[in-house]
């Protein structure tokens, strides 16, 4: 008689293993279908607050320094670099300006090595952390220019995950965000309102969290 | 005989039929192995159906939904508290918002009847059509105001990716229209894998 290997038991919790998969496919199956996500969505209101202005590109955020930013545009155009809307390199972090007497300045975002990803923000004590706590939520609301153009292989606009993930954490702090979708095309740009009426930055938020920091 | 069938009986044991389960196991493990692939697949590349939605202060705001995407806008109005403001309002008044929902709804049987690929309704933004949206809405508003009924629609924009240009139209072009003034606005990055899911109140 020849002797064979009992496998009975193997084929049975193999056997099982298959029919719960096969169970748990259905139910996914059927509850992706049926699935929807609610999303929350702020409103722009009017606000006394000033914006702390913000680049969210390639998963990379950028705290506008505005001081810094101004002082190097005033520079370079003493030197005649920013005349007749040409774009000149700002010497701040990878950006190039335009200065425009209706959008004021624009920012033209070619290098974000320099950027700092917005995965910092779950370590505690990075640098990104440090920025964004320097926003004071009494005086300051964040102000993100978001670029909406999608990077190969993603489905989503190069600075949006950063954008939700800086938003999310800046909840945390009660600080207010606003923002608006940028591109090459469209670049952020920084106006005064008494300019022009598209020079308007606003934070959104819900009607209960204007309650919950008013109390 | 007797005798013969028990002899058959008593040599029956010894002769048990021995399956070898090796090819049902290899068959049952390649299934395993496949639906877990799939499993682990679907489960990250499924498009998310999103639904759009607020938080209803004081439940009486509701959205009038704009998505922007690289071919254009589709906007989504809302009609279904509009009937309940037309049994309010005067007669002409009434008219008007009767002309109104009738065009919405013109509007959403199209979304819903392309609703599989709605980048096929995407228009590029007008200016006369957003001229009349803010138009409808402020009129809407102001309406609902007058015989203090609860309601008070508001822009809510969806941005796909690559959506910031017919974005920025939109908002060029309600920056100088009289219209926009009183309306508020929200507006949300969306990803390009989250399918369009229509909004209760329109449907």
């Amino acid at each position: 008689m020849k002797n064979m290997i009992n496998v009975d038991s193997l084929t049975d919790i193999v056997s099982n293993s298959v029919g719960i998969l096969i169970i748990f496919a259905v139910i996914n199956l059927i509850h992706d279908n049926n699935k929807t996500y609610e999303l929350e969505i702020p409103i722009e209101h009017e606000t006394e607050l000033r914006p702390a202005y913000i680049i969210s590109k390639d998963d990379r955020l950028l705290i506008l320094d505005t001081e810094q930013v101004f002082t190097n545009a005033a520079l370079q155009a003493g030197k005649g670099a920013a005349s007749n809307k040409r774009i000149f390199d700002l010497g701040y972090q990878g950006l190039f300006a335009q200065i425009d007497e209706k959008k004021g300045i624009s920012f033209h975002a070619r290098g974000t090595d320099d950027w700092s990803k917005f995965t910092e923000l779950s370590k505690s004590g990075s640098e990104l952390q440090k920025q964004l706590q320097q926003i004071d939520p009494k005086q300051y609301f964040a102000y993100f220019f978001v670029y909406d153009e999608t990077n190969p292989g993603s489905a989503s606009g190069s600075g949006f995950e950063s954008f939700r993930e800086a938003r999310k954490y800046l909840q945390g702090r009660q600080v207010k965000s606003g923002w608006q979708p940028v591109s090459a095309d469209f670049p952020p740009s920084i106006c005064d309102f008494s300019y022009s009426n598209e020079c308007q930055y606003l934070p959104s938020f819900l009607g209960s969290d204007s309650t919950a920091s008013k109390s | 005989m007797a005798s013969r069938a028990s002899r058959y009986a008593r040599y029956l044991p010894q002769e048990k039929l021995e399956i070898s389960l090796f090819p049902f196991l290899s068959i049952f493990l390649c299934v395993m192995g496949v639906l877990s692939f799939i499993n682990i697949l679907s489960s990250v590349s499924t498009p998310q159906k999103i639904e759009l939605t607020m938080e209803l202060e004081q439940g009486y705001k509701v959205a009038f939904q704009v998505f922007t995407m690289p071919d254009g806008v589709i906007s989504v109005p809302p009609i279904n508290r509009l009937l309940e403001l037309q049994q309010l309002v005067d007669e002409e008044s009434r008219s008007t918002l009767a002309m109104i929902i009738l065009r919405r709804q013109r509007v959403i049987d199209e979304v819903t009847y392309a609703q599989a690929n709605p980048a096929l309704v995407a228009r590029s933004p007008d200016v006369e059509d957003i001229s009349l949206w803010l138009y409808e809405i402020r009129l809407i508003n102001e309406m609902a105001l007058r015989v203090n009924f609860l309601y008070e629609e508001f822009l809510l924009f969806g941005i796909y990716p690559n959506g910031g240009e017919a974005y920025q139209k939109v908002r060029s072009v309600m920056t100088g229209s009289p219209h926009a003034r009183n309306i508020s606005v929200g507006l949300e990055p969306l990803d390009a894998n989250w399918s369009l899911s229509l909004h209760k109140g329109s449907k």
